[in-house]
């Protein structure tokens, strides 16, 4: 009558049950959504507002994973502790490119995080990019933050052009895990600690002696799943060899195939007779020498919390000096702290974000509990840190620390350290031979090293 | 007819009994059933495994058994404590419902005008939009980035449900249905003396229930699981959507696997709930606007 | 009103096919109207975005500087074309869709065959094969990550008290292609099943009863008469199939990363490692113009194929 005819009714037969469901539906999205806003309130409504978060907070990103984010989380729990007027957001995100490709993102979106971990290796090509903040020395001066405070080697290492844009907080050098009382049967030890090696000989033989005694593996790497680890093994033995990679920030390729070859024969022996396991990934690598499976694992030395908390019988030492001699080298990158670049200076922000540094420099102790070595010297040079066991017996492994090499594509988790450590990688697992790796290794770096630079 | 007199002939004569036949063909449906049930039973596994996984404490997760000696909701709660997943419900829902609601409104009314009006550049219209279809919206993500960029509107909700919104595939959904109401009631209407607007408003949207239906469910579902695009523009904790946030702490809980399944399960239930109250409605909406497409 | 109407209507008839060949003539304005919303998103969102695209991939355009940066006439895509990152991120695509589609197309019509027949419990073998395909990608990435842990996943021992030993799932350059693709298989297959479920209900059960009568086996009915009427059922899920193929991008970002030694590395990831990881927005800008043309490509060989079909039938 009201210009609906009675086709309406027939087709809407089903109309009503369609009905109580949207009504469900509208019921069920208004519980969701409640649910939500009381468990959030204010922050998921930005995403409408495109305004800033509530002031007074310390955003915070990171990538520690593991027993790093265990004794990061005590160490953020101790600057609520102390901070209790400021509130902290820690997130943490995907170690490797991801967290660099998301951190980039969010600076370029305008909304970073106030604070931000970076690999010294990675921090550069953060800088390069425009994406992080000058920290001013008079602003570091009122936080204590100064260059006689830290690692020197660290702190210069951070500098681009002479200004800081990174504050260090540890070096975090490639080590040897051994089980104390599989290296006592073998008769490595010398007193409590294991006696240097200092020959690919002495190598060779200290791992076939565990292995005798385990019945299972000498020693485990993890290689396969893996880049990182493959990578670092390497570039550890090939830095003693005094090899280089790269030169000339990334543009040019200077492989040793002679001293690569070397290495890689060396390692690929150990996986090829049974000494280190074929197939071990990250995660059995671990489980592997906590379960006395084998007597050495080369890994950093972030894993310590792990076996102390599976309380079995460890040490650890520097990676051995098999082909150094004199120029000791292992491979080695840091952590620092930076603040990303953002839209506006805000005074009160950057002094709760330095205070935020600064607390953490001073929670260094928890820090190095974790196996990473202090930059912070007031830490590093005291006696409680020289007590530490076994940290202290690799400390002097981070002034030999070997970083990767400069370019845009370089870098903790970057494409170079994906391109060499699956080559290398695949070499160990046996499902390559060296000659075929180092070739793919130079077409793969060549490729990168001609791509002009995007940043 | 002709056919059922010839039965038995044919039965006969191509040597096989009508009783034969029948034990066969029992026997071929009991074998399919079979097939069909233990298929199901496969696919529901995972799902199945990760709940099981989930109720595990977390030490337990490495024993591969179905049993669970300690049940428990821990991993749910370390979930939960761990992650920002409430807020990622609540983006979720809102980004989806605004990309459902946008896209439902303008398609609608666009599809009204190529199905109902006529004007001069109608055939031009409708092949704009159809080009649409061929432009996958994964090509876009690079400039649809410097642009959104551009206006400060990175990190936004709006930047997330905005570019879903023109989906030329929605403008054909409604134009197909509209295309098969009768036109008689647009006349009647209009002798009414009703616009166009009120037409559309009165008279074709409350028939189109079903299209509406399709269309709403499909966006809904599309947005919500959206991974690309959000994970490029969200990288603001706060407002992660449910995928954009489980990927980026992906590998955060380590070697606790059942804390890490109870995240997987949590993330995947709001759709599950979905799935269960409308699933006739998203089937309908597949199978039509599939068959038709 | 109504008895009004009526008679107004009745005699109004012919004047009215009148009044409406002269209404007409154009509708312009309001029709402008209603298309605007729509229009304007799309103009904004997809056919801007389109052309901007294109513009860039002719300059070394960076995501973290502004501007168009340095023009670079074609060598962004002489770069790609020449690139062995490009060519082995579409052979990988490809692959992917060589493993995916025929075992996605055939299962899904099995099942749907198995189901259709069967005629209880539609509820259950609905739900069952179709509720991995609402989860998000990150949910099932999430579960089979943990279904292919080394040593302690369940697919793994599994294998392992069958006394087979398991490949390395996600770390054999060879595998992990084929772990991705079953993973996508038991993620995705539930759509092209009720696609499928629909069309066989389309066809209509005298042509099974006279085919039954007449003494042709089960067997010979599905080989016969199934098979052939769900042809364009087939065409179109075999072509939605492959075209969503050429599009994955989060299996491989969330399982694999695109590894290992970035052999599971789509085209799109590729398109994402460059611009989003390298910053070379210029450079991924080609690429996606470049994977536009594969889509392109596609698309009209199934244009083409749909029309041949109708000319046949």
């Amino acid at each position: 009558m009201r210009g609906e005819p009675g086709s309406v009714r027939s087709a809407g037969g089903s109309a009503i049950s369609r009905r109580s469901l949207l009504r469900g539906a509208v019921a069920a999205g208004v519980g969701i959504g409640a649910a939500s806003l009381t468990g959030c309130s204010v922050p998921v409504l930005n995403g409408l507002t495109a305004s800033r978060e509530e002031p007074g907070t310390v955003q915070f990103w990171n990538l520690f994973g593991g027993g790093d984010g265990v004794r990061m989380q005590q160490m953020l729990d101790g600057y609520r502790r102390s901070h209790p007027a400021v509130t902290l957001v820690a997130t943490t995100l995907t170690w490797g490119n991801p967290y660099y490709t998301k951190l980039s993102l969010a600076t370029v979106g305008d909304k970073p995080p106030d604070v931000a971990v970076a690999h010294l290796t990675r921090m550069r090509n953060l800088v390069a990019g425009g994406l992080l903040q000058e920290l001013r020395p008079d602003d570091l001066d009122r936080f204590g933050l100064t260059r006689d405070k830290f690692n020197p080697q660290t702190w210069d290492a951070g500098l681009v052009d002479g200004k800081v844009y990174a504050i260090p907080i540890d070096t975090h050098p490639f080590v040897m895990f051994y089980n104390t009382e599989i290296c006592q049967k073998a008769g490595l030890m010398d007193g409590d600690k294991i006696r240097p090696i200092t020959s690919e000989a002495a190598f060779a033989d200290a791992m076939r002696k565990a292995k005798a005694v385990t019945g299972g593996y000498g020693g485990v790497v993890a290689v396969i799943n893996e880049n990182a680890t493959p990578w670092r093994i390497f570039q550890s033995l090939y830095a003693q060899l005094g090899g280089k990679m790269l030169a000339d920030e990334g543009r040019e390729v200077v492989v040793d195939d002679a001293k690569a070859s070397q290495v890689l024969n060396l390692l690929q022996g150990l996986t090829k007779d049974g000494t280190f396991p074929r197939t071990a990934d990250y995660q059995g690598s671990i489980a592997t020498f906590a379960n006395g499976q084998a007597g050495f694992l080369f890994q950093g030395e972030w894993e310590i919390t792990t076996f102390q908390t599976a309380k079995m019988p460890f040490s650890m030492a520097p990676f051995p000096n098999v082909y150094g001699g004199s120029n000791y080298a292992c491979q080695a990158d840091s952590h620092t702290l930076v603040l990303p670049r953002r839209p506006g200076a805000d005074p009160a922000q950057l002094d709760r974000s330095l205070g935020f540094i600064r607390s953490m420099l001073d929670q260094s102790k928890t820090w190095a509990e974790g196996g990473h070595v202090p930059s912070w010297l007031p830490f590093r040079d005291s006696d409680e840190y020289k007590q530490m066991t076994p940290q202290s017996y690799y400390a002097a492994a981070a002034d030999a620390a070997v970083y990767d090499p400069d370019g845009w594509y370089s870098g903790s988790g970057s494409g170079f350290e994906i391109v060499t450590g699956a080559a290398i990688g695949s070499v160990l697992s046996g499902q390559s031979t060296p000659a075929t790796a180092l070739r793919q290794i130079r077409t793969k770096l060549g490729n990168l090293a001609a791509t002009a630079t995007p940043i | 007819m002709a056919s059922a007199t010839l039965a038995p002939a044919r039965a006969g004569a191509a040597g096989v009994t009508p009783a034969q036949l029948d034990w066969r063909t029992s026997l071929f449906n009991r074998i399919c059933v079979g097939v069909l049930i233990a298929c199901a039973l496969l696919w529901l596994v995972p799902l199945a495994w990760a709940a099981d996984t989930a109720l595990k404490p977390n030490a337990e997760t490495t024993k591969s058994t179905w049993l669970i000696s300690n049940p428990t909701f821990s991993a749910f709660t370390n979930a939960l404590r761990d992650t920002d997943m409430l807020k990622w419900y609540g983006a979720s829902f809102i980004t989806s419902a605004l990309a459902a609601a946008f896209t439902v409104v303008t398609a609608s009314l666009a599809a009204y005008a190529l199905s109902r009006m006529r004007f001069r550049f109608k055939n031009w219209v409708f092949w704009f939009i159809l080009a649409g279809i061929m432009i996958p919206g994964q090509v876009l993500i690079v400039p649809q980035f410097r642009e959104f960029g551009s206006v400060h509107l990175l990190n936004t909700f709006y930047a997330v449900f905005l570019p879903q919104v023109p989906t030329a595939v929605a403008v054909f959904v409604f134009k197909q249905f509209f295309d098969g109401l009768p036109k008689d009631l647009d006349e009647a209407a209009r002798i009414d003396g009703a616009s166009s607007l009120r037409i559309y408003r009165q008279v074709i949207m409350p028939l189109s229930r079903p299209a509406v239906a399709a269309v709403t469910i499909f966006i809904f579902v599309t947005s919500w699981n959206n991974l690309l695009w959000p994970l490029l523009v969200l990288t603001n904790p706060d407002l992660m959507t449910i995928p954009v946030g489980l990927a980026t702490v992906q590998g955060a809980f380590g070697i606790r696997y059942a804390d890490t399944m109870a995240t997987a399960i949590l993330g995947a239930l709001p759709l599950i709930a979905v799935f269960l109250l409308f699933q006739r409605n998203i089937v309908e909406g597949i199978a039509g606007t599939g068959l038709k497409g | 009103m109504s008895t009004e109407a009526i008679p107004r209507a009745r005699t109004d008839a012919p004047r009215r096919v009148a009044a409406g060949t002269r209404r007409v003539s154009d509708e312009s304005r309001p029709a402008l109207g209603f298309l605007a919303p729509f229009v304007l998103l799309y103009l904004l969102f997809v056919i801007g975005p389109a052309l901007y695209g294109l513009l860039m991939s002719f300059f070394h355009t960076s995501l973290v500087k502004p501007g168009l940066n340095g023009f670079a006439g074609l060598s962004n895509y002489s770069e790609a074309l020449r690139s062995a990152d490009f060519w082995s991120s579409l052979w990988h695509t490809l692959w992917f869709t060589i493993l995916t589609t025929p075992p996605l197309v055939v299962l899904a019509l099995g099942f749907a065959l198995l189901a259709d027949r069967v005629g209880f419990g539609r509820w259950f073998f609905r739900f069952a094969f179709f509720a991995p395909y609402i989860l998000p990608s990150a949910v099932v990435a999430l579960i089979w990550i943990w279904l292919y842990t080394p040593g302690l996943g369940l697919l793994d021992t599994a294998l392992g008290k069958v006394g087979l030993t398991a490949p390395n799932w996600l770390g054999s350059e060879n595998f992990a292609m084929i772990s991705l693709a079953i993973t996508t298989v038991w993620w995705t297959l539930g759509f092209n099943f009720v696609l499928y479920l629909a069309g066989l209900q389309d066809i209509p059960r005298e042509l099974y009863e006279a085919a039954a009568i007449d003494g042709a086996t089960p067997w010979q009915q599905i080989r016969t008469i199934t098979v052939p009427l769900l042809g364009r059922t087939t065409t179109l899920v075999a072509v939605l199939q492959v075209i969503a193929s050429l599009k994955v991008f989060d299996q491989m970002y969330l399982i694999t990363l695109g590894g290992p030694n970035f052999k599971t590395r789509s085209i799109l990831q590729l398109v994402y490692d460059e611009g989003f990881t390298n910053f070379r927005t210029g450079y991924a800008a080609a690429i996606s113009m470049l994977f536009f043309v594969v889509v392109l490509a596609v698309s009209a060989g199934w244009f083409m194929l749909v029309r041949r079909q109708e000319r046949e039938v």
